[in-house]
């Protein structure tokens, strides 16, 4: 009822609805005599209701529909969707993962990615800081990165070899699919996309929180920047805390500004985590790390595990993609579909 | 804050000595980074520890790190006769690139360790000893050796004790890679193995890296600290070792009389997990000179 966003008293108010006028836009296009016959309001009164509806009506909506929302900075479920369809999103440069990620990783989400160590979290964080460069004419974000490094797993010469082949890999789409070498010269180069990468290297928790802090004024200033890779999210939190409570209120305030940086400015936000033992009932369960408020916070979860000799990722939590688990390996050249050849998407 | 230039940063590396291993680990021991050496005990860790430690004085040109060692270790003794030994023929094979005349040894600055605590003292004093030795050879490669011995022993198998144990874990690896980060440096650990029993060790039986099973000796065996140090180190290698048995040394079979067995020990280095590095191997043998890769060429 958007009637009560009219500054009038409440008596008013009351006879306009139980008259049935519940919506501005029903007040659009009725006179006012007729309205002050209608609701027993005198006339004056309804043209003065008709001026601050037909005011509302012109200012406040920003919306193409002609449905005004109550509350500013609200969107209605269809403006929503056209917003969501229309997102890119990165690829991981596994066909096979993307599939069962929707296309890649989304935009104006935060991702959490976790496994075991050695399972290639860093390596696909790697290559989603580079895959988000590609630019639009490869289907890509042509955006920028920013590398969270709280472990120091990164290395420059493998960022340098994933850029390598993903100039590669599109330098052959060229040839093979759009034969008019002459449009779409690739122009970049591996140190080029190395120098869109923006790295931080963080010692401590307190470094941490002062750089997700300070993203909001970094992006503001670098407005290309299309994902943030923080490797790991976890670990500076994994020591002594003499106030646990205090350590589930600094990351649930951390993944609140980190989910607020992703809708704010369209960006993926990408966790990489660790993985630990859940002691229940007896046994050991393995589990992402950081406890079971943090498990809430992230909007999609991914697990990656080892079934056998190949790597596979599960959907673990997602709001919008059925959970399904696909293979993918590390090549020399990043992440890449499994060689297997019985690899099939298992939809569970 | 300021983001880093990925442009002007090259990770520095010691090498270990041997061409070939440099080329398994893309130039050696990586700075800025926590390597860690898994292998049961005589397979070979504390030769590459050693080894190391001198090749760091070897200027950056020649794969070193101009720079002099620090060795922390926790099982005794610690083998200053092998380290003698061991520089003897570095100085020989090195001489014109080492800068003065002194004994290679006095640049591996040695300290005994005995419990985790006292791990962590050291490193809260390691910060203003690395501070003082830039004026001569700065430190930039810590080893311990190793790591496991100081947990093995001081923790009951309680959920709270293990979580402190972790806790532990995690501040010595957080304190060593803000080391490693602040002077460049590159930082080396061992651990030990325990062995696997049943066909399927739950927590233990977990497939880290990528390494299906790792064996030594004919046993199957994890390392230790299980996995939450796994978590903690930037790099892992394993070294394996067996016992290879030559059935005919003079021409006839072992049980005939007067053949006799030959055995012979097969040695092996394994990348288990590394952020640079594929999946690998070499094999490698021992001599009085140091530890080197072989390349097995078929026949």
């Amino acid at each position: 009822m958007e009637i009560w966003r009219l500054p009038i008293s409440a008596s008013q108010r009351g006879k306009l609805i139980s008259a049935g006028y519940t919506t501005l836009s029903s007040l659009s296009s009725i006179s006012s005599s007729d309205l002050a016959r209608e609701s027993k309001v005198s006339e004056s009164e309804a043209l003065d209701i008709l001026k601050f509806a037909s005011h509302s009506h012109s200012g406040g909506s920003e919306m193409s529909s002609g449905n005004c929302s109550i509350f500013e900075g609200a969107q209605n479920a269809w403006d929503m969707l056209h917003e969501e369809e229309s997102l890119v999103h990165i690829t991981t440069s596994s066909a096979d993962l993307d599939n069962i990620l929707g296309g890649g990783i989304h935009c104006k989400e935060v991702t959490e990615i976790g496994g075991v160590p050695g399972i290639g979290k860093t390596q696909l964080g790697i290559q989603i800081a580079v895959n988000v460069q590609i630019p639009h004419g490869f289907g890509g974000l042509g955006g920028k990165a920013i590398y969270i490094d709280t472990e120091g797993s990164f290395m420059v010469e493998r960022a340098l070899q994933i850029a390598e082949a993903c100039i590669g890999d599109m330098s052959e789409y060229n040839r093979f699919i759009r034969k008019d070498f002459q449009a779409c010269e690739i122009r970049m180069q591996p140190k080029d996309i190395l120098g869109n990468i923006f790295y931080f290297r963080i010692c401590s928790y307190t470094e941490q929180i002062a750089l997700i802090n300070y993203l909001d004024k970094f992006i503001s200033e670098h407005k290309d920047v299309k994902v943030v890779v923080v490797d790991s999210v976890t670990f500076h939190f994994r020591q002594d805390f003499d106030d646990m409570a205090l350590r589930t209120r600094v990351l649930s305030g951390m993944a609140l500004k980190l989910m607020k940086l992703a809708k704010k400015f369209s960006l993926a936000v990408v966790l990489l985590n660790q993985v630990t033992t859940k002691h229940t009932e007896g046994s050991f369960q393995l589990a992402l790390a950081l406890g079971d408020s943090w498990s809430h916070t992230c909007t999609n979860r991914i697990v990656l595990y080892w079934n056998g000799n190949e790597r596979y990722a599960y959907i673990d939590k997602s709001p919008s993609l059925r959970s399904a688990s696909a293979a993918y390996s590390v090549t020399p050249r990043g992440i890449r579909n499994s060689s297997s050849s019985c690899k099939r998407i298992r939809m569970m | 804050m300021i983001s880093q230039n990925l442009l002007q940063s090259t990770t520095q590396k010691c090498t270990t000595g041997c061409p070939i291993l440099d080329r398994l680990l893309r130039g050696g021991i990586p700075c800025d980074s926590i390597t860690e050496i898994v292998a049961e005990s005589g397979s070979g860790k504390t030769q590459i520890c050693l080894q190391l430690s001198l090749h760091a004085q070897l200027p950056v040109s020649h794969g070193g790190l101009s720079a002099s060692a620090l060795y922390l270790h926790t099982e005794f003794p610690f083998p200053f006769r092998r380290l003698h030994q061991l520089s003897l023929s570095f100085r020989s094979s090195n001489a014109r690139h080492l800068p003065c005349n002194d004994n290679p040894c006095d640049r591996v600055y040695v300290q005994s360790v005995h419990s985790a605590d006292e791990l962590l003292e050291i490193m809260s004093k390691t910060e203003s000893f690395i501070e003082s030795s830039k004026t001569q050879l700065p430190v930039r490669l810590i080893v311990i050796d190793s790591i496991a011995a100081l947990f093995r022993s001081e923790f009951d198998n309680t959920p709270v004790e293990l979580k402190r144990r972790s806790s532990l874990f995690f501040k010595i690896s957080s304190m060593l890679k803000a080391l490693a980060r602040r002077f460049n440096l590159a930082v080396l650990l061992t651990n030990q193995v325990v062995d696997m029993v049943g066909p399927n060790e739950g927590i233990n039986g977990l497939r880290i890296g990528n390494l299906g099973c790792l064996y030594t000796s004919g046993r199957r065996v994890c390392p230790a600290l299980g996995l939450a140090w796994a978590n903690c180190v930037n790099s892992r290698l394993f070294l394996s070792r067996h016992e290879e048995v030559n059935r005919e040394e003079n021409g006839k079979l072992i049980g005939e009389s007067g053949g006799f067995v030959c055995k012979q020990t097969r040695r092996k280095l394994y990348v288990v997990f590394a952020p640079h590095l594929p999946e690998s191997s070499c094999e490698f043998v021992i001599t009085r000179e140091g530890l080197f890769g072989v390349e097995i060429t078929a026949c």
